[in-house]
């Protein structure tokens, strides 16, 4: 009996706490209800993507070697590097170089490699086309600038979170010239900069 | 207790007067509330459609609509519409009788139901003697229609749909009777007026949810059940099932499906407000009211006003309901089918039951309290 009425109790101990816990979860769900819609307008509005953003590869043809280093790196060695061996330089001579954005993942091991830096990240997103070979990209189409979001007069820019002034969780209509919170990297080199001075002209006392 | 407006008995009197025969008066009376509710209740899906659209968006912290109409209030119109001009497709080597039948099955019950759903002492069709039992024996018409047209697709996932929506409605609808079986108990009648009336009088402290609220939770668990709202919305769960029993309609027969679902939701809230919080009741009574500024509670105006107050109290205490069907749906997790069924069967029901049973117990113990 007492057995019985343990499991009884048990019971309806467990129904009271999922009770409990259901009406925790509805005061969270009651508490998102207040808060501020996170929504960027896309076609209007749009996020500044961020300094390090992995965006659309840029490639400046002039500066290849032909190494094929972007080649060996790339997970599924995915850049076509054609190239002929000019005899009277001895010099591999780039005839030209694509990459299919269709397939690329935008891992930025390219990038990374690359000895000459002809490769880059841009912050271009927007790669819908109607054809998937059209995102085969030919040495004439990487070598395209991105058009910047800060520059387009239709589009409202907004800052990433990361980049709004400190407590600051709205990016729209904030005050001229508010900046995040922390050093800049400008800052941060200048900083460096006075530094190196300051030990170089210490270094230069002590030889004296 | 004064009957408050009486526009059926005005209009026929009123007709009788013109010299036509009281039984024809009653013929041209009889439309007018049926169309006015059933207006009412397209109406009111199409608010709890935006407002579900517009909850859903606050909790995940988006926008929602907001291009068609005022803060999109317009949305849900524009959705039937293009409802409407959709192809209707009937899938290849399906039963197009019971394919078509299906959606019709399932709409209809729920706006039959409208006709015992009351907005004041006499703001209702039809004052029917068994009332509620309507309700339960009409919504068990529904899963009928859903396993039809689960049935009648030919598709795996309408089948697998339409046949949890059966055993979800099948095993849902015993506690949601216990649990009203309960509170008629209380007041010795299926009918909603009566179900009111008993809880009137002393304001937000009459009302069945003080003396039911094991019977309230009970009920308001199992009409989410039968309304496939989101803890348990197993038939057609998207992820499982793609939309169950649904996958194949479009066009109109999808909207019927859509409505009789936003509808079932709207009605199953109005019941709970009739069963539990006292219907039309003000949480301060407004006789009382009446009686504090010295108005006699015969007096047109302020009949005008009472029954307009409880239109208004019984839309708001229901759209109170929806919210937090709406709130539930985005903070429960979906149950599982043996869970669902573990729920309904081995909980809600042999608690449904006790609490019956101590229902009557202590109606035979406090008769003043329990309805003797």
């Amino acid at each position: 009996m007492m057995k019985f009425l343990k499991q009884v109790g048990d019971y309806a101990k467990e129904t009271v706490q999922a009770a409990k816990y259901i009406g925790q979860g509805l005061s969270v769900t009651f508490d998102h209800m207040s808060r501020r819609p996170v929504t960027v307008q896309y076609p209007y509005e749009k996020l500044i993507p961020s300094e390090r953003y992995r965006g659309r590869i840029h490639f400046e043809f002039d500066k290849c070697i032909a190494c094929e280093v972007c080649v060996r790196v790339c997970p599924i060695n995915l850049p076509v590097v054609d190239w002929e061996m000019n005899k009277s330089v001895k010099k591999k001579q780039l005839k030209s170089y694509s990459i299919d954005f269709g397939v690329c993942i935008f891992c930025g091991n390219c990038v990374e490699y690359c000895p000459t830096n002809c490769l880059s990240m841009t912050e271009e997103y927007e790669l819908a086309t109607f054809d998937r070979h059209e995102l085969n990209y030919d040495n004439v189409a990487l070598g395209r600038l991105p058009y910047k979001v800060t520059n387009d007069p239709m589009v409202t820019p907004l800052r990433e979170f990361a980049y709004l002034p400190k407590g600051t969780l709205d990016p729209h209509d904030l005050p001229k010239g508010s900046q995040r919170p922390g050093r800049r990297p400008e800052e941060i080199a200048e900083e460096l900069k006075a530094a190196a001075a300051k030990k170089e002209a210490a270094n230069a006392d002590a030889a004296e | 207790m004064n009957s408050g407006i009486d526009l059926q008995g005005t209009f026929i009197t009123s007709l009788t007067d013109l010299g036509l025969p009281p039984g024809l008066a009653k013929v041209f009376w009889m439309p007018l509330p049926m169309l006015l509710m059933i207006i009412g209740a397209t109406v009111a899906i199409l608010v709890s459609v935006w407002l579900e659209r517009k909850i859903s968006a606050a909790a995940q912290q988006r926008v929602g609509p907001e291009y068609v109409g005022p803060q999109g209030s317009l949305q849900p119109a524009m959705d039937g519409l293009k409802l409407i001009f959709k192809e209707d497709i009937i899938p290849g080597n399906a039963d197009s009788i019971l394919f078509t039948l299906g959606p019709i099955l399932v709409i209809l019950p729920v706006f039959i139901s409208f006709l015992i759903v009351p907005f004041g002492q006499n703001l209702l069709i039809s004052d029917v003697t068994i009332g509620v039992f309507l309700w339960i024996a009409l919504a068990s018409i529904q899963p009928i229609g859903l396993l039809m047209s689960g049935y009648a697709s030919n598709n795996k996932y309408s089948l697998l749909g339409g046949l949890r929506a059966a055993a979800q409605s099948i095993s849902y609808e015993i506690p949601l009777a216990l649990a009203v079986l309960a509170v008629v108990l209380m007041s010795n009648s299926l009918s909603t007026i009566d179900i009111v009336q008993q809880q009137s009088g002393y304001g937000i402290l009459g009302w069945n949810v003080w003396r039911q609220p094991v019977g309230f939770v009970i009920f308001w668990i199992a009409a989410l059940a039968e309304c496939e709202r989101l803890p348990f919305d197993l038939p057609e769960a998207e992820e499982e099932l793609v939309a169950g029993y649904q996958t194949e309609y479009s066009g109109m027969k999808f909207a019927l499906f859509y409505m009789a679902s936003y509808v079932n939701l709207v009605l199953s809230a109005l019941l709970v407000v009739v069963l539990y919080l006292g219907g039309w009741e003000s949480p301060i009574p407004v006789g009382f009211l009446a009686d504090l500024l010295g108005v006699s509670e015969t007096n047109s105006a302020v009949q005008v006003i009472t029954a307009s107050l409880g239109i208004l109290m019984t839309m708001f205490k229901t759209y109170l309901f929806v919210f937090l069907a709406i709130l539930l749906r985005w903070t429960t997790p979906r149950v599982r089918i043996d869970q669902l069924l573990n729920l309904g069967w081995k909980f809600l029901l042999p608690v449904a039951l006790a609490n019956l049973l101590i229902t009557a117990a202590l109606k035979l113990a406090f008769p003043f309290a329990f309805g003797g």
